[in-house]
């Protein structure tokens, strides 16, 4: 799941609902995809949570350098 | 001897008499551009203005050029704003452009349907090229001015929302000459260095010349070849710019492009928990199922002598199965079917068949467990299987996994 994008796992883990709810599997695979979802689920939780909500500034200086700094923007009106 | 003057002397007389006249200190000239040229170093323009018989140079400050509403390119008929004076050091009298337009009855409209045409058979604005956005952004790029207002009304929305996402701006102009070059680096930057998840580009809202930038070339390809789909935000009066035809969604403002982008963390946060608890009733459904099969079973006991249930299961079947092939054999038609039917039945019922398939029932002291609170580590519990028992000792319980 490493690496997955939260578009993708989101995805994976709705397509494992509709499999569930429609009832029409058998128990051991029906156990093993719900143990994914849950995996899923938690992960995408994360994923919610990993943005730290900064504020920063891309630029390319002359010579190509590129650099990300954080920056202060004042609140507006 | 006789009286002269020097060169110079001559250039600022001639200087004088010019810049003193009150028309040429400020008038509109009409021609076509020819030779010009763009000074990457200075920022300065210089071209000609002609017209059939006649021609003139004239010279553009970049801090001039900088509120140009279009690319100059020869060929173009403009109308520019300027005054005369000499340029001493060749003794030429040229024209100094305050401003310049293009001309005729909506030259700019001209222009843009012009591009507008060219970039559309291009595909640049077909719908199959859109891009779907992400529901989760967690970093949001944005290619605006750093000093705009459309800045400070993006991060307001990511504020309101109390979004944790980080936010990566490019800072470039969004109006004038270099406006089209720095929007269109400022995409590729982020498409480069692909650490954002969506992109927003706009500006706050101007006249149609202030918008030209999003109108441009550059902006537009840009736009339509970035990986990264686009949100274009650009508060404007007039019904589009060309940006939003090229971007994956157009909003009408920048406050309305954080709306789309920003994600509602708490709504998908309710979402996934909503998700869990489904996919757990869903869970307990199919085990309610199952178990209740199981339960069916354990009422009559038979987990306590599985063997002589089992026995006389298959005696009743057997003598079913007699009935069955009597029943058969002597036509009786329709006996032998209900007959078969209570076979199917009790064959299903059949322990020997739930437990045939790998499922175990585990007691303790002649009690089926159904929850490991029943049982403490240490305990001898038996486990019955399709074949044989098994006397266990608990090693370590867990609750239930499926509660996190």
């Amino acid at each position: 799941m490493e690496g997955m994008s939260f578009e993708e796992a989101l995805r994976q883990l709705e397509d494992i609902l509709a499999m569930l709810e429609s009832g029409e599997l058998e128990l051991e695979q029906s156990l093993r995809l719900f143990q994914s979802g849950m995996e899923l689920s938690v992960y995408c939780q994360q994923m919610l949570k990993q943005a730290e909500g900064r504020i920063q500034q891309l630029t390319q200086k002359p010579d190509g350098e590129i650099l990300l700094l954080e920056i202060d923007v004042k609140e507006s009106e | 001897m006789q009286e002269f003057i020097t060169v110079s002397e001559l250039n600022n007389y001639i200087g004088g008499l010019l810049e003193g006249d009150l028309f040429l200190s400020n008038f509109w000239l009409k021609g076509e551009l020819s030779g010009f040229k763009l000074y990457q170093q200075s920022g300065h323009m210089y071209f000609n203005l002609k017209d059939t018989d006649s021609l003139i140079s004239c010279v553009m400050f970049k801090s001039r050029a900088r509120g140009l509403a279009f690319k100059p390119e020869d060929g173009m008929e403009v109308l520019l704003r300027g005054t005369v004076s000499v340029f001493a050091r060749q003794g030429k009298y040229q024209v100094y452009a305050e401003e310049m337009l293009p001309f005729g009855a909506g030259g700019l409209y001209l222009q843009l349907e012009k591009t507008k045409a060219k970039l559309q058979a291009l595909g640049y604005f077909d719908p199959e090229h859109k891009q779907p956005l992400p529901r989760m952004v967690n970093r949001l790029g944005i290619v605006t001015s750093q000093d705009g207002a459309a800045l400070r009304d993006i991060l307001k929305v990511v504020r309101q929302r109390h979004a944790l996402i980080d936010v990566v701006l490019v800072h470039s102009s969004v109006q004038g000459l270099e406006a089209p070059q720095e929007l269109a680096r400022g995409i590729e930057l982020l498409n480069q260095q692909d650490s954002v998840d969506l992109i927003i580009v706009g500006r706050g809202g101007g006249s149609l010349e202030d918008l030209m930038a999003f109108n441009s070339e550059e902006v537009v390809r840009a736009i339509y070849q970035s990986h990264i789909p686009i949100i274009s935000a650009v508060g404007h009066e007039v019904d589009y710019t060309l940006a939003d035809l090229a971007a994956d969604i157009r909003a009408a403002t920048p406050t309305h492009a954080a709306q789309i982008a920003v994600p509602d963390v708490e709504g998908i946060l309710n979402a996934l928990a909503i998700y869990q608890q489904r996919m757990q009733r869903a869970i307990e459904k199919k085990l309610g199922y199952n178990s209740e099969r199981l339960d069916r079973i354990m009422m009559r006991k038979i987990w306590s002598q599985p063997g002589i249930m089992i026995e006389s299961r298959q005696k009743q079947v057997e003598v079913l199965e007699k009935g069955l092939r009597l029943a058969m054999s002597s036509g009786m038609q329709v006996r032998g079917q209900r007959l078969a039917l209570a076979v199917t039945a009790l064959d299903k019922l059949s322990p020997l068949k739930v437990l045939s398939r790998g499922y175990a029932i585990a007691s303790k002291d002649g009690t089926v467990i159904h929850s490991s609170e029943q049982v403490e580590p240490g305990d001898q519990i038996d486990v019955t299987l399709y074949e044989g028992r098994l006397k266990v000792r608990v090693e370590s319980k867990e609750g239930n996994p499926w509660k996190a």
